[in-house]
């Protein structure tokens, strides 16, 4: 299945934990135009749906921990700020918002802050992955360095050409070069070219 | 008895019928003058109708303001209006940057804004009522029929301006879910007269389909050139637009002929409302003159107000907002109102090809007015339902009908 475009929101769930009830009506108003559909939330209750995406006002910051904790992680969030004092903007940054919006809400903007964020929110989760990746990789060097010193002695070849047996063996068994190293640190031999 | 608001109704005589100030902006010159003077005297013929029609048990005074096509000016008309002349609506703008001009102050002073354009959506403000096509009325019918029965690879030029950066992007869209392609697309700025270059890359490149999104004198010069290099190499290019109407068609000439072009409006429409309209329209303006989309649009705008005007039995601005939601009204372009929730107008598309006679021969209408959608919400790109099909699973679905 593709990934949904983050310019049509229709079929998404928002939980929303908005005071004023003249900025919640926009706000319900417009998600009803959008085709998304609205969980009503008071902080410090349980959450009444998984959400897509949340907007959370910041009247009720700070958020109690235990409350912070419960949010869904990969969830974006939408500050709606009230005034743009240093001091709540600290704590607007806690909930690490994905887009704003300020007060008093208008139907203008709501559209571009929800497919910022969404958007916003999916090259995030893309970098966070890359970096488990990347992070992973690193831990491994550690064993790629040993298997190529390894293949240097054992080939009396230069570490780039080592480095390249080793790339070779790995693409012939389909192997990533981390898992190759792993295997000839632990046999002691890389293994017989095949083919 | 009519409650309209004090500020409003000025009873000049015991006899005469009380009055309701109505702001109109319209550009009479600068590069969409030919747009902006149809605009006006459409407006002008339906505020002499509903003032002297018994229907009406008030009166409207236009007050007319001419921004020359300059940006900046239509927020000082538009301040002018609502501060010194003290209107509760204004009908007008053409271009969305026009709009967006007039938005903050309408928004601020809570004025309504009748925005008679069709334009490319994204947009929902409580301060206009929005009577145009939606983008779902105008530019996916257009493309769902080229895709379905010309192509699915498109030489698209337009004017660089929003509608087109945002009607190409729609395309694009239900183009690449088609494996279809852009072949090109070329932008122009507007009132460029200089499109020779676009004209030799098409007869070069022999695209299947062109989509004119140019605005005012540019298109005329592209079409013109379009025409005559097409056929000077002897090649049967179809043409798309979704804004070319009759008064253009004269303007350009014959080479205006066999342009697919989608809209709510045609003169050729044929419903004993539009031609009832026709008739006064050419008493008025001359037998060899035409009424366009954009002019019928605000001729429907001034009777969506009047009449909201006469049901909410006041001026003021949220109970003529809530009166003229879901009130019908039998105009030239067939049944229209405006949706409630999002404060644009339900309508019917239409496709039709232009003739050699400066008139559109209609070959499709949705069976039924259609929903606006501005924000596209309904668009599924790569469903397998199109807004052309017999089934879909819409709240409001247009079907496929013949125009004979």
């Amino acid at each position: 299945m593709s990934k949904p475009s983050s310019f049509s929101l229709r079929g998404r769930r928002a939980l929303v934990a908005i005071k004023d009830e003249r900025d919640l009506s926009i706000v319900r108003r417009q998600f009803e135009r959008l085709g998304i559909e609205i969980c009503i939330w008071q902080p410090g209750c349980s959450l009444p749906c998984r959400p897509d995406v949340m907007l959370i006002d910041d009247e009720f910051l700070p958020l109690a921990s235990a409350t912070q904790r419960t949010l869904p992680a990969r969830c974006p969030v939408i500050a709606l700020l009230g005034t743009e004092t240093p001091s709540r903007l600290k704590l607007v940054l806690e909930l690490n918002p994905a887009s704003f919006l300020v007060k008093p809400l208008r139907s203008a903007g709501i559209y571009a802050a929800l497919v910022i964020a969404f958007e916003g929110a999916e090259r995030t989760n893309e970098l966070k992955q890359q970096i488990v990746k990347l992070e992973e990789r690193l831990r491994s060097r550690r064993v790629v360095l040993a298997a190529v010193l390894h293949v240097m002695h054992s080939h009396s070849v230069a570490e780039p050409a080592a480095f390249a047996l080793i790339r070779r063996a790995a693409m012939e068994q389909r192997k990533t070069i981390e898992q190759m190293s792993a295997e000839i640190a632990a046999n002691g031999s890389l293994p017989r070219a095949t083919g | 008895m009519m409650i309209f608001s004090r500020a409003q109704l000025h009873r000049k005589s015991s006899m005469a019928k009380p009055s309701v100030s109505v702001g109109i902006i319209c550009s009479q010159s600068g590069p969409y003058q030919a747009m902006g003077r149809e605009m006006l005297k459409s407006a002008l013929m339906a505020v002499d109708e509903i003032n002297s029609h018994r229907d009406f048990d008030f009166a409207l005074v236009a007050h007319v303001r001419d921004p020359r096509g300059v940006i900046s000016e239509y927020h000082t008309a538009c301040d002018d209006l609502i501060r010194n002349t003290g209107v509760e609506h204004i009908i007008g703008c053409y271009t969305s940057a026009s709009r967006k001009q007039v938005l903050p102050i309408v928004e601020r002073t809570d004025r309504l804004l009748w925005y008679p354009a069709r334009y490319e959506g994204f947009e929902c403000s409580d301060n206009v009522i929005y009577v145009g096509a939606s983008p779902n009325h105008n530019v996916l019918p257009l493309v769902r029929y080229m895709l379905d029965n010309v192509s699915q690879h498109v030489f698209c030029v337009g004017s660089n301006y929003v509608w087109t950066w945002e009607t190409n992007r729609v395309t694009r869209e239900l183009v690449t879910a088609t494996q279809g392609s852009i072949v090109a697309e070329r932008l122009l700025e507007l009132g460029e007269s200089a499109v020779e270059h676009i004209v030799d890359e098409i007869v070069r490149r022999r695209p299947p389909v062109v989509f004119n999104t140019l605005v005012g004198s540019s298109s005329y010069d592209f079409i013109r050139a379009f025409r005559a290099a097409t056929t000077a190499a002897n090649l049967d290019i179809p043409m798309l637009s979704c804004s070319l109407c009759e008064p253009e068609l004269k303007i350009v000439g014959p080479a205006s002929a066999g342009c697919i072009t989608s809209s709510a409006y045609f003169e050729s429409i044929r419903l004993p409302e539009n031609r009832a309209f026709v008739r006064r329209w050419k008493a008025r303006y001359g037998e060899a003159s035409s009424p366009s989309v954009d002019g019928q649009s605000v001729y429907v705008a001034v009777y969506l107000l009047a009449r909201a005007l006469r049901r909410a039995g006041t001026s003021n601005v949220g109970e003529v907002r809530r009166a003229a939601a879901g009130y019908r009204y039998n105009s030239p372009q067939g049944p229209v109102w405006i949706d409630g929730d999002n404060n644009h107008c339900v309508l019917t598309p239409r496709l039709a090809i232009s003739n050699a006679k400066g008139q559109f021969d209609l070959f499709w209408e949705a069976d039924a007015p259609v929903k606006p959608d501005p924000y596209l919400t309904q668009l599924d790109v790569a469903g397998p339902a199109r807004e052309t099909s017999r089934k879909r699973s819409s709240s409001n679905p247009p079907h496929l009908r013949i125009v004979k």
